[in-house]
């Protein structure tokens, strides 16, 4: 399986179950782009701005605004994305108003079935295809930090289900556009962000088959994420569990050295680590096994996740990762070790 | 972590006020570990004697393995609580579970109310329905309000524990059932079955926009077939609305009265917290009681400041010192402590950015709400003992 490097690419989706850091990812990647001087677009759908979080830039909204050089955010609201396509589509701010802002046409446009994930989807299609007055494109990259799995799936079938509803009318032909651009390898990549535990990787495994056999839309990298460093060796690792055990025989005979001894603390905290660094390889392992795609780990990072400080170092790491994933005659073997601690 | 006077009373009264509940859901951001919340919760209650159902949304397998069952399916199944006499407890009461299916629930609903077979039928086979069942925005939430309504009238439960989709908006599942009225009321349908609406006729001035020109142009975008489709579909759905409005309102009772509590589940990171007090402040709002905060997967606390203070040297020393084990001569003692030293630095600023935005939390709730937080176990909880330890974390018990 071979990957060309994914910043060959220039439409980019991001999605993975909630709480695995698929926004921190998002930006980091993003921030990565614009580091290499690509004019970079983040979309974030209709979630209340942690990108203006990240980037101390003022509140993010439908307005695309800079966050950093040559980065830019703007959050994508269904609203603000039907209001722009309509009035694309009909020219005149009276005309929309009568007939969008009907209170019958709104409760309409409630129900129709993947409306507005279509608009929205829509909008990032506007953007890729959107050219500067020179006629080249607006944008060297558009990045999609798409809804949380469950929702995500649907968001990314909406464009089919759509062309497999109807034949005709806008929202057919928009789908269509949509649709292909999704399914084209040359441009699109869908990157799957997870966990290296249970319940994410799961979830994972189950949206990459998705993702592959019913959507065709091509997968770039699974990104796993919060990955600890092992700092113990194999032989450290021993004697730590040999050095818990005869603390806990010392507590059980009453040895009161058991709870003052002043390794005692250390050595926890390193069982800890070490389980958390055994418990992620396993799920690594079935990553690697099953996903059938390039993973990149990123490590974990002992700062608080949404700093832009975080952002920073992942951004760092992608920059040397994702190339590197495209050319395989280069050891892989030890990633982690080239990780910020 | 020892556990202090003040989580111990907090301890106590979250449990007090839960077994005076009938109806207890957890909300919260994604991955923040509700459904193991909701499983501990549940535990405890039934092991107290009560009869409990815990309703989940999330597959989560290897929560069920640790209950002992294969699989939570749609169908409520009774987790058999025998097991836990292996932890040396004695189970007085029943544990339920079941995985709240969207699909099913919505199949359930239609089943139930649609006034005669014909239109069942019609619902069931028609191609929009699979689509407006699965993913209209709230329709989970929808079906998982109808399911509770329906169980707390069947009275067959003491206490029902419901685990709520990762929304954006806390409220989504109360919000959904008016949405679903809005959407379909007969108001909007009539207009799409006046005569000549979707037929064509124009000779409308622009200044007075007729209603055959908006469907008109509605049509343009979803392509009149679907427009007109939808129509039909939505106008035999809506028969499925009789007594509808009644048990949307029953529901909106129920959850709004002193037989529901909520309570807010969190991770314990900066921007988790703020999605957290987010939600509290939108309950809050709306009259309902909220019980407990709970903060999964708090770093713990293993070494003092004085021992992070420690030269690499002097730990090395200490580690040889009895009841620890002799090192191996292969090992290097400095290099071992160096390592010791950085990982309990590390996770120190772990526990640090825990606890302060735990702190701020407590700053921005009122006083009484009992701020509950679980331990970061070093596996995940896949098993009867992780259950207790969570269990011991929430409720003090050993």
């Amino acid at each position: 399986m071979s990957s060309p490097d994914l910043y060959n690419r220039r439409f980019f989706l991001f999605s993975g179950k909630g709480g695995v850091g698929k926004t921190t990812l998002s930006a980091a990647f993003a921030l990565s782009c614009a580091r290499r001087g690509e004019r970079t677009l983040l979309m974030e759908l209709n979630v209340k701005g942690k990108i203006s979080t990240l980037f101390g830039a003022g509140e993010v909204d439908h307005e695309i605004r800079e966050v950093d050089d040559n980065l830019y955010a703007v959050n994508v609201t269904p609203a603000a994305a039907m209001r722009e396509y309509a009035l694309m589509i009909l020219k005149i701010k009276l005309v929309y108003r009568a007939v969008f802002e009907n209170r019958i046409v709104s409760s309409f446009l409630k129900v129709i079935p993947g409306l507005n994930e279509l608009v929205m989807l829509g909008k990032a299609y506007y953007h890729v295809n959107e050219t500067d007055e020179s006629g080249r494109p607006k944008w060297d990259k558009i990045i999609v930090d798409a809804p949380a799995t469950g929702h995500g799936i649907f968001f990314l079938k909406i464009p089919s289900v759509i062309t497999s509803l109807v034949k005709s009318g806008l929202m057919f032909e928009e789908a269509q556009r949509i649709l292909d651009l999704l399914q084209d390898p040359e441009r699109t990549a869908i990157n799957l962000v997870t966990l290296a535990e249970d319940m994410p990787v799961n979830e994972t495994l189950e949206l990459a088959r998705v993702v592959r056999e019913e959507m065709g839309v091509p997968i770039g990298v699974v990104l796993a994420n919060a990955v600890y460093r092992p700092l113990f060796d194999d032989a450290q690792v021993a004697h730590l569990n040999e050095a818990h055990a005869a603390l806990q025989a010392a507590a059980d005979a009453g040895d009161e050295r058991a709870q003052t001894h002043p390794g005692a603390g250390f050595v926890e905290a390193a069982r800890f680590r070490n389980a958390r660094v055994a418990m992620q390889q396993e799920y690594l392992d079935l990553l690697r096994e099953q996903a059938d795609a390039p993973m990149v780990e990123v490590p974990f990072y002992f700062h608080d996740r949404m700093s832009f400080a975080t952002i920073d170092e992942i951004a760092e790491h992608l920059s040397r990762e994702l190339p590197a994933l495209a050319n395989p005659a280069e050891d892989t073997a030890d990633r982690s070790s080239s990780s910020a601690g | 972590m020892a556990r202090t006077d003040d989580e111990a009373q907090a301890s106590r009264y979250f449990e007090r006020v839960i077994s005076e509940r009938q109806v207890v859901i957890c909300v919260g951001s994604g991955g923040v570990g509700k459904t193991t919340s909701s499983a501990v919760i549940g535990l405890n209650a039934a092991l107290s004697g009560r009869r409990v159902l815990v309703m989940t949304i999330d597959p989560a397998r290897r929560l069920a393995n640790s209950l002992g069952i294969e699989a939570l399916g749609s169908e409520m199944q009774q987790i058999p609580l025998e097991r836990f006499e292996e932890l040396g407890l004695e189970p007085k009461g029943e544990l339920w579970a079941m995985m709240l299916d969207m699909k099913d629930s919505f199949d359930r609903l239609v089943q139930r109310h649609a006034p005669d077979p014909k239109t069942r039928d019609a619902i069931l086979d028609n191609r929009f329905y699979h689509y407006f069942s699965t993913s209209l925005a709230g329709t989970q939430e929808y079906a998982a309000s109808e399911r509770l309504h329906e169980l707390v009238q069947s009275g067959e439960f003491d206490l029902i524990v419901l685990d709520t989709p990762p929304t954006t908006h806390a409220l989504d599942f109360l919000e959904a059932p008016e949405r679903l009225v809005d959407a379909v009321s007969s108001r909007a349908l009539q207009w799409l079955y006046k005569p000549g609406v979707l037929s064509g006729r124009s000779g409308m001035g622009i200044v007075s926009l007729g209603t055959n020109y908006v469907m008109r142009t509605l049509g343009k975008f979803t392509g009149g077939e679907l427009l007109s489709e939808l129509g039909v579909f939505l106008k035999t759905f809506s028969s499925l609305f009789e007594g509808f409005e009644e048990r949307a309102r029953g529901v909106i009772d129920l959850l709004k009265s002193s037989r529901t509590g909520f309570v807010v589940v969190t991770a314990p990171d900066s921007l988790t917290v703020e999605e957290a007090l987010y939600f509290y402040e939108k309950l809050d709002r709306d009259a309902l009681h909220v019980d407990a905060f709970i903060v999964n997967r708090v770093h713990p606390r293993w070494v003092s400041e004085e021992a992070l203070a420690l030269p690499p040297e002097a730990l090395a020393a200490a580690l040889s010192e009895p009841p620890l084990p002799a090192l191996d001569p292969a090992l290097n003692p400095t290099d071992l402590a160096e390592h010791l030293l950085e990982n309990a630095s590390q996770f120190e600023l772990r526990a640090t950015q825990d606890a302060s935005s735990i702190a701020l939390m407590g700053d921005r709730l009122p006083k009484t709400m009992p701020i509950l937080k679980v331990p970061y176990f070093n596996r995940d909880i896949h098993s009867l003992a992780g259950l207790n330890k969570a269990r011991t974390a929430l409720f003090g018990y050993f």
